[in-house]
């Protein structure tokens, strides 16, 4: 016990007294912010194909004829007629996509509108998923519109039968009260999470990872392991390394605390400026809306199941490191050289990689589904995947079984790494090799 | 059959494979306490193998290994004091924080660790590198941590392969002077080197492998004696003496040459029923012999012969 914890003191101070981990310690938190403050600005902002679309429209059927001929930024004209005719036209309106005249060519069947399968955009550069989309469900609406119209309904009609808005989810919790629930920040919360917990895993999973490569190539592992067992040493490294990654998260929540606390500061001065002046910007009807959606922000925020997300969180982050930093200690142990690391890294970090895209597609889409509760089974994607869901309400006893497994797995697998660490650390020469790993592990 | 040794150190039949290959094949040494027992064998005849065994790193297949008569096991670790042929420290560590380390690990307290340190930087004379870190030490400061972090604790039992590569001549001789101080504290040192001379000036007992196998061991005085090949040298004042060579007489000699003091040196080989009263008594009627001697193989043509002969 006494040698793990001279192992784990000196992992701990070393890298805490060095100097790229404090510049990391202040400067992550205000590249972390510059970083999404831009992505979300891109997202939100810049990457909106705002040009103007001007699309040549097909179609001999008279509905068609008569469907609105601007929307957005797109505009709907009809194609050029030439007398001559046969692929005349077809030359022309190739000629003009060509030229760039216009963007677009709309060839709407005429046969049955009431599907739109065989209907095509012939474009020169592709429209986006957005666009694409869009243009889809214009049509669709236009042409029912028109349809309606044709079998005599009018058009106040047709206006006083326009649907508006969407549905809000009303969660009933266990004491049978009712909440306002808001999946998107569900999935917000969850996805942050998850994220956290994947960089803090590869972060500092590497750290253990070059942490004995070094002992290794710099062959001070010799002198050391005759002193402590390999067990102890990884051990202690790996608990070592948590301590100095718990110890940077921790300055790093504080630190943009007092950011945001900061930034919030300057804003509540901004407030106090005077109400009749004009750049100010918000009027009133903003102004409310703002509020309420605050108000709407604040209730879900209450909703979320805080109990749950801290266990899962705290259970997950550490079982999710400790499971992969002892695969990732295997890996620095046995190689010689940096650059041999990759061929082991990607399959022991695919796992990962693969939770990271489950959470994004499956979990959002059923959160409590099959394919989610497999995978927050299977303790190399159940960290990530545990982290998504847990916003949305797992039960106690789906979290304690997955753990169970998470923590299981780790047990088995610090045994079966310490096997691998234990000859690999003294190992030099030839590069190993996955077969060398598994003869590594019989042999001890 | 239980009986106390008065080894320190005991090897018993120990056995080591890697996959099918037998690196320590059936290998029993004893090293008696307070003494300096040289370990010879050419490259990858196992030495390391064995070094490895013996520091608690591995532990062999087939065989024992004992300590003060205790099986030997890992809580011996703090008795023992290992400095590897390949070496290495922390580079990004400072000389002090790297001493504290090792001295923790084998069992001090952080206080006593801390006296430790102070006593062996002074008594080396380092106190101003303490706070250099390893990386900014040139290779035979650095070989010097490296050695006091090996005896910081005061180990019964220490391991030293090839312990003066990379030393000056003038480190050398102080690392050699340390080694001699602590054979005289009572310290047990397996002293592992390719530099004959080292082991002859240094050790009290020899052991050869070769390819796994011990071929050779025992006190290096009764070795020497043992490949006696009853060789005298005699001395002679003037050198002109090339009637000594030519006349035919009935000693056989082997070499002549002059040496560097510019005197005749006649190497004879004598039969068995020849004694060097004999040959002393033959030549000095007609000559001046200022010198005469056996002559000792030295340990580096007994490790040749040894080695050439059992490949």
């Amino acid at each position: 016990m006494k040698n793990i914890w001279v192992i784990l003191k000196r992992e701990y101070l070393t890298r805490i007294k060095n100097k790229t981990f404090i510049i990391m310690t202040f400067l992550a938190p205000i590249l972390i912010t510059a970083f999404y403050g831009g992505a979300i600005y891109v997202a939100t902002k810049g990457a909106e194909d705002n040009t103007q679309k001007t699309i040549y429209l097909s179609s001999n059927n008279a509905l068609v004829q008569k469907i609105d001929r601007k929307f957005n930024n797109f505009e709907f004209i009809n194609e050029p007629k030439i007398s001559s005719g046969g692929t005349a036209v077809t030359d022309k309106i190739n000629s003009d996509i060509e030229k760039g005249k216009v963007n677009g060519w709309l060839i709407i069947s005429d046969q049955d509108l009431s599907n739109l399968d065989s209907t095509e955009l012939i474009v020169k550069e592709a429209f986006s998923v957005n666009q694409k989309n869009t243009i889809n469900e214009f049509l669709k609406s236009q042409i029912t519109r028109q349809i309606l119209k044709a079998k005599g309904i009018s058009q106040s009609m047709l206006d006083s039968a326009q649907v508006k808005g969407g549905i809000s989810m009303i969660e009933e919790n266990e004491s049978g009260e009712m909440e306002n629930s808001s999946s998107e920040l569900k999935s917000g919360v969850g996805f942050i999470m998850a994220f956290i917990i994947y960089f803090f895993i590869f972060m500092y999973g590497s750290m253990v990872m070059r942490s004995a490569m070094e002992e290794k190539t710099n062959r001070i592992v010799e002198v050391i392991i005759s002193s402590v067992k390999p067990f102890q040493l990884m051990f202690g490294k790996i608990l070592g390394v948590a301590l100095v990654g718990l110890t940077q998260f921790f300055a790093w929540i504080l630190l943009s605390l007092v950011f945001v606390l900061g930034i919030g500061k300057y804003l509540s001065s901004g407030i106090q400026m005077p109400q009749n002046m004009p750049q100010s910007g918000m009027n009133n009807q903003q102004a409310i809306k703002t509020l309420v959606d605050q108000n709407d922000l604040i209730g879900h925020l209450q909703s979320l199941p805080y109990a749950q997300i801290i266990v899962v969180f705290l259970l997950f982050f550490l079982g999710g490191y400790l499971l992969y930093s002892s695969l990732f200690a295997a890996i620095g142990a046995a190689v010689n050289q940096e650059t041999d690391v990759q061929q082991f890294m990607l399959p022991v970090s695919l796992p990962l990689v693969f939770g990271l895209i489950i959470a994004q597609s499956v979990v959002f889409q059923a959160p409590n589904g099959h394919l989610a509760k497999v995978f927050s089974m299977i303790p190399l994607t159940s960290p990530v995947v545990m982290a998504v869901r847990v916003p949305f309400g797992i039960s106690w006893s789906e979290i304690f079984t997955s753990a169970a497994i998470l923590y299981a797995t780790f047990f088995i697998m610090v045994w079966i790494s310490a096997k691998i660490y234990r000859i690999g650390i003294l190992m030099y020469g030839k590069k190993p090799t996955w077969k060398d790993f598994a003869k590594w592990i019989r042999q001890s | 059959m239980t009986f106390v040794n008065m080894s320190f150190i005991q090897v018993e039949n120990v056995y080591k494979y890697f996959e099918d290959k037998c690196v320590s094949n059936n290998i029993s040494l004893e090293i008696p306490e307070g003494e300096i027992f040289g370990l010879l064998g050419p490259n990858g005849a196992g030495k390391t193998t064995l070094i490895r065994m013996l520091a608690t790193i591995t532990t062999p297949d087939k065989g024992k290994i004992f300590l003060n008569n205790q099986p030997l096991n890992s809580n011996h670790s703090s008795m023992i004091g290992y400095m590897p042929e390949e070496r290495g420290l922390y580079k990004k560590m400072s000389v002090v924080d790297q001493l504290l380390f090792f001295a923790e690990l084998k069992g001090y307290t952080r206080t006593q660790a801390k006296q430790e340190v102070k006593f062996w930087m002074n008594k080396l004379d380092i106190v101003s590198w303490a706070d250099k870190k390893m990386e900014e030490l040139s290779k035979g400061m650095a070989q010097k941590i490296q050695f006091i972090s090996t005896i910081l604790h005061k180990p019964k039992f220490l391991i030293l392969d090839e312990p003066f590569s990379g030393f000056d001549p003038v480190n050398a001789d102080m690392v050699k002077d340390l080694i001699i101080s602590l054979k005289n504290e009572g310290t047990t040192i397996l002293f592992s080197t390719h530099r004959m001379d080292n082991i002859e000036e240094l050790c009290d007992q020899l052991a050869i492998i070769h390819n796994g196998v011990k071929i050779l061991d025992g006190k290096i005085n009764t070795i020497r004696q043992q490949f006696f090949n009853h060789e005298y040298i005699l001395e002679f004042m003037n050198n002109d003496l090339d009637n000594i060579e030519t006349s035919n007489n009935q000693f056989n000699i082997i070499q002549a040459q002059i040496n560097s003091f510019g005197r005749k040196e006649i190497t004879f080989k004598l039969k068995e029923n020849q004694s060097p009263q004999e040959l002393y008594k033959q030549y000095s009627q007609s000559n001046t012999i200022i010198g005469f001697r056996e002559k000792m193989p030295t340990i580096h043509q007994i490790f040749v012969n040894q080695v050439t002969s059992n490949s």
